[in-house]
């Protein structure tokens, strides 16, 4: 079955351009040119991925990611022709999982789609502990006690790389290459927003993290 | 101490009491005394002459005083300066700091150093008026009781001598009584004492039978309470009367008093006979009216003061007032002005000043909405290029990919194409990084992280160009983290550019790269050995778009853009970037950064210019000792860090 993803851009010709590189590479591209209508278009086509500008007319993209999120898990991958740190972090913090900066290679751009879409759920049946935290891996479920707590994909993989090997520190590029599938990866903001995020959910009280702990100087581990 | 004795004839002509016989005597000058003070005084004639010494009369009043003063001077002199003794030593850390602050107030404070100035100067003067004042006034209280005690004296010895001279007594206790009787009408009728006297034989004359008394004193006096210089002067003077001053006893305190003294005969007997006059209500009128005379200059000196204070400050508080404006103009407020009242020369000062600050706030506000424009310019090119550049960039690889299939003249098309299509790109995302730089937007987004791992990825990611160009890159490392406060983005940045400039500038020779930390500092230098290039060129590699070789530039790309990034990513971290060269010598950049942002740095923990000039590891030249020793130690270094990364190297 291909993978339907929606292509949220106002540009006629980089949508085009892009459709092209994604049909070429086996996925169904769906097409929107305006904020507003994305979370309508969102609904009708259930996609498996947005890719989302995040310069649009009308409702801006950190909005519509923002909606999307707030109803779905689906992957989101931004667009951004800002390299700005700040509009970058406000994009990741908005619930986007990943971005690609433009002008960016086709090859990049499907990789990053692949990345977020990996075929992983042919997982053992397996469960994980952090903390007080039990991670249900086949299940794709996190729950403190009997209270069930909900990730995103992303966040369920770093969580899940984190506590399948508790004794080991990993650095940032260690996770962008493990959770997002980098292979040169530079931005470590990446890691640092969504690390941020997944302990906003987790744990008891994100200023002083027990699941997902800071080694300073190196990067991050998980918690006893 | 008291040693003048002065003759004292009384001075006031108009005396009416019959002396002419006593003065008969005097016709010279007294042969002790005062032998250095010559005859021929201009007081009226026929008065004896004045002896005097070398003191003037003005002090006379501070001499009677000072034998109390000295020893109660003594006494309490010694109780303060064992007390300041201590409370030096115990307080000497806050004097110190009392000191500074007073020293602080007297160089920033301009009303301070006014008010202060005019107390010292008002100080001094009335010390100096107030001194002058208190010394006129003792000395006329003195002179006038001088002048009545010599007056008075003269009447009373003149009356005992007429009393013993006409005495017909013979036996001893009529003898005795008439003296006694005639002694205590001396010291005057009534509850007071008007004078009190001291009576003793003069020593040193042969002792007739008829003489029962030897000496008589008022209570509580002896002998002793007259100077010795005046006893002197009267025993040899003969019939002239003489004066000093002195202290006495009265119930239990000492008082200042005047002894005049003159001789009398009784029964062939000569006897001195001083009378002593209490000066106890003279002082007690100079003290007060000293109290008075300092109270008053007192409050004068503070009133001086408050008016100083209030000048000044009228005059100074503008200034100040000004400075405070200038300085909050300084700090970013500047809608900030002086206030303006009435149209003196303050108010003039205020309106230029509220001018000045009117004109510059509407230049920066200028300044910063050009500021803001450029940035949204920037902001809006970015967008605005980078989304038909994707387009495009990503329609000429689909043809790239494609080339194949197309004949030779459209697949070179395509490869022209895609190729420039990329340096199209890197140098707008060069040129755009630098406006956002000129635009001041870029921020530094800093988080501690062992820069070592930075360096170690660079290295990976620069592994493939080196190979390409045949060098090896050599990289030395400290065997513990490096935990450095850095934007890791940037620092990347800026080493994969020097790395990446030293393989392309190295001319296939090793590229050394040196991670050194201090205790505030991390120095990373990147040592190539290629053709190198002259200082003033080192001094001008960070200018934009500047090439060392015009004529083969090109040929290697970049956009001329990557060094002066680099600056302004080093400058965004507070460090310093510096490159060193040397024409045949190759040529080494070198990155400072402080650990920890907000730090300064004092010195970069690797040398800027290179120990080695030496041309190592090229296949047929012979490397010398020294550069294989320092290459094994390079090498140890590396080790543990990225041991791959050499092995990487060769494709």
């Amino acid at each position: 079955m291909k993978a339907r993803i929606l292509v949220v851009d106002d540009d006629e010709a980089l949508a085009e351009m892009i459709g092209i590189v994604l049909r070429n590479d086996g996925f169904e591209p769906v097409f929107c040119a305006d904020g507003a209508q994305a979370l309508d278009i969102f609904r009708s086509s259930r996609p498996d991925l947005v890719l989302l500008d995040l310069m649009l007319p009308g409702v801006d993209g950190i909005e519509v990611c923002r909606q999307i999120r707030s109803e779905s898990d689906v992957p989101i991958v931004m667009l951004t022709a800002k390299a700005d740190t700040s509009d970058v972090v406000r994009g990741l913090e908005s619930g986007a999982d990943d971005y690609v900066p433009k002008p960016f290679k086709p090859a990049e751009l499907v990789a990053r789609v692949r990345a977020r879409l990996r075929p992983g759920d042919q997982k053992a049946p397996e469960t994980l502990r952090i903390a007080d935290i039990t991670i249900d891996v086949a299940g794709h479920t996190v729950s403190r006690g009997s209270e069930r707590i909900s990730l995103t994909p992303l966040e369920f993989d770093l969580l899940v790389a984190l506590a399948r090997k508790p004794w080991q520190v990993f650095t940032r590029e260690l996770l962008l290459e493990q959770v997002w599938g980098y292979r040169h990866a530079a931005d470590t903001r990446l890691v640092n927003v969504h690390v941020q995020r997944l302990r906003s959910k987790i744990e008891q009280d994100p200023e002083a993290p027990e699941v997902v702990l800071t080694v300073r100087g190196v990067g991050y581990k998980a918690g006893a | 101490m008291v040693s003048a004795t002065k003759q004292g004839p009384d001075p006031t002509p108009q005396d009416s009491t019959p002396e002419d016989g006593e003065r008969g005597l005097d016709g010279a000058p007294p042969v002790t005394g005062a032998p250095a003070v010559p005859a021929g005084h201009d007081g009226p004639p026929g008065h004896a002459p004045e002896h005097t010494d070398a003191l003037t009369p003005g002090f006379r009043q501070v001499t009677f005083r000072t034998r109390i003063w000295r020893r109660r001077a003594l006494i309490v002199g010694w109780r303060v300066a064992r007390l300041v003794g201590t409370g030096v030593r115990r307080f000497l850390p806050a004097l110190r700091f009392i000191a500074r602050a007073l020293q602080r107030r007297w160089r920033r404070s301009l009303q301070f150093r006014t008010v202060l100035t005019t107390l010292m100067l008002a100080v001094t003067s009335f010390a100096v008026v107030g001194a002058y004042l208190s010394n006129q006034i003792a000395n006329n209280l003195f002179q006038e009781r001088l002048t009545q005690a010599e007056s008075e004296t003269r009447y009373n010895v003149k009356q005992v001598q007429e009393t013993f001279d006409g005495a017909q007594v013979t036996d001893q206790s009529s003898v005795i009584t008439l003296v006694y009787d005639t002694l205590n009408a001396v010291e005057g009728r009534g509850s007071v004492i008007q004078r009190r006297y001291v009576f003793e034989a003069k020593p040193e004359q042969t002792k007739p039978r008829n003489r029962w008394v030897e000496s008589r004193a008022s209570d509580q006096l002896t002998v002793s309470v007259i100077p010795p210089d005046l006893r002197k002067a009267v025993q040899s003077s003969g019939k002239d009367q003489y004066w000093a001053s002195t202290v006495i006893p009265v119930g239990t305190e000492d008082r200042p008093g005047i002894a005049v003294g003159n001789l009398v005969t009784f029964n062939g007997t000569v006897y001195e006979l001083y009378l002593i006059y209490d000066l106890n209500t003279a002082q007690q009128t100079l003290d007060e009216i000293q109290g008075v005379l300092w109270a008053g200059g007192a409050v004068m000196v503070l009133l001086i003061g408050a008016v100083a204070w209030y000048v000044t400050r009228n005059v100074v508080s503008p200034v100040s007032h000004a400075a405070m404006v200038s300085e909050k103009l300084a700090a970013g407020q500047l809608q900030e002005r002086m206030v303006v009242r009435g149209e003196d020369e303050v108010a003039r000062l205020g309106a230029s000043f509220n001018h000045m600050a009117a004109s510059l706030q509407e230049q920066i506000t200028q300044l910063a909405t050009l500021s803001q424009m450029q940035q949204r310019f920037v902001s809006d090119v970015s967008h605005e290029l980078r989304t038909p550049l994707t387009t495009v960039r990503m329609a000429a690889e689909v043809l790239y990919d494609a080339r194949d299939d197309f004949d030779p003249i459209n697949k070179r098309s395509a490869e022209l194409l895609y190729n420039q299509v990329e340096r199209f790109q890197s140098l707008l995302s060069d040129l755009l990084e630098i406006s956002r730089f000129d635009a001041g937007v870029a921020e530094l987004d800093a988080e501690a992280e062992d820069i070592r791992h930075v360096v170690a990825h660079v290295i990976e990611g620069a592994a493939p160009v080196a190979a390409e160009y045949g060098s090896e890159l050599i990289l030395s490392a400290p065997a513990e983290p490096v935990i450095v406060d850095m934007d890791a983005r940037r620092i990347d940045r800026i080493l994969r550019n020097l790395i990446l400039n030293a393989v392309e500038h190295g001319e296939g020779k090793p590229v050394a790269i040196t991670v050194a930390a201090s205790q505030t500092a991390v120095g990373i230098s990147v040592r190539d050995h290629g053709m190198g290039m002259e200082p003033a060129e080192a001094a001008r590699v960070f200018d934009r778009f500047w090439r060392a070789d015009p004529a083969r530039a090109r040929t290697t790309g970049g956009s001329g853009l990557g060094l002066s990034i680099a600056m302004e990513d080093t400058k965004l971290h507070n460090g310093w970037l510096q490159a060193w060269g040397r024409k045949g010598s190759g040529a080494n950049f070198r990155l400072t950064v402080p650990l920890r942002q907000g730090e300064g740095i004092d010195a970069s923990p690797v040398p800027l210019e290179p120990d080695d000039t030496m041309v190592q590891g090229q296949p047929g030249s012979i490397p010398r000792e020294a550069d294989q020793r320092n290459m094994l130690i390079l090498e140890a270094g590396a080790s543990h860090l990225a041991p791959a990364i050499t092995s990487k190297e060769t494709p």
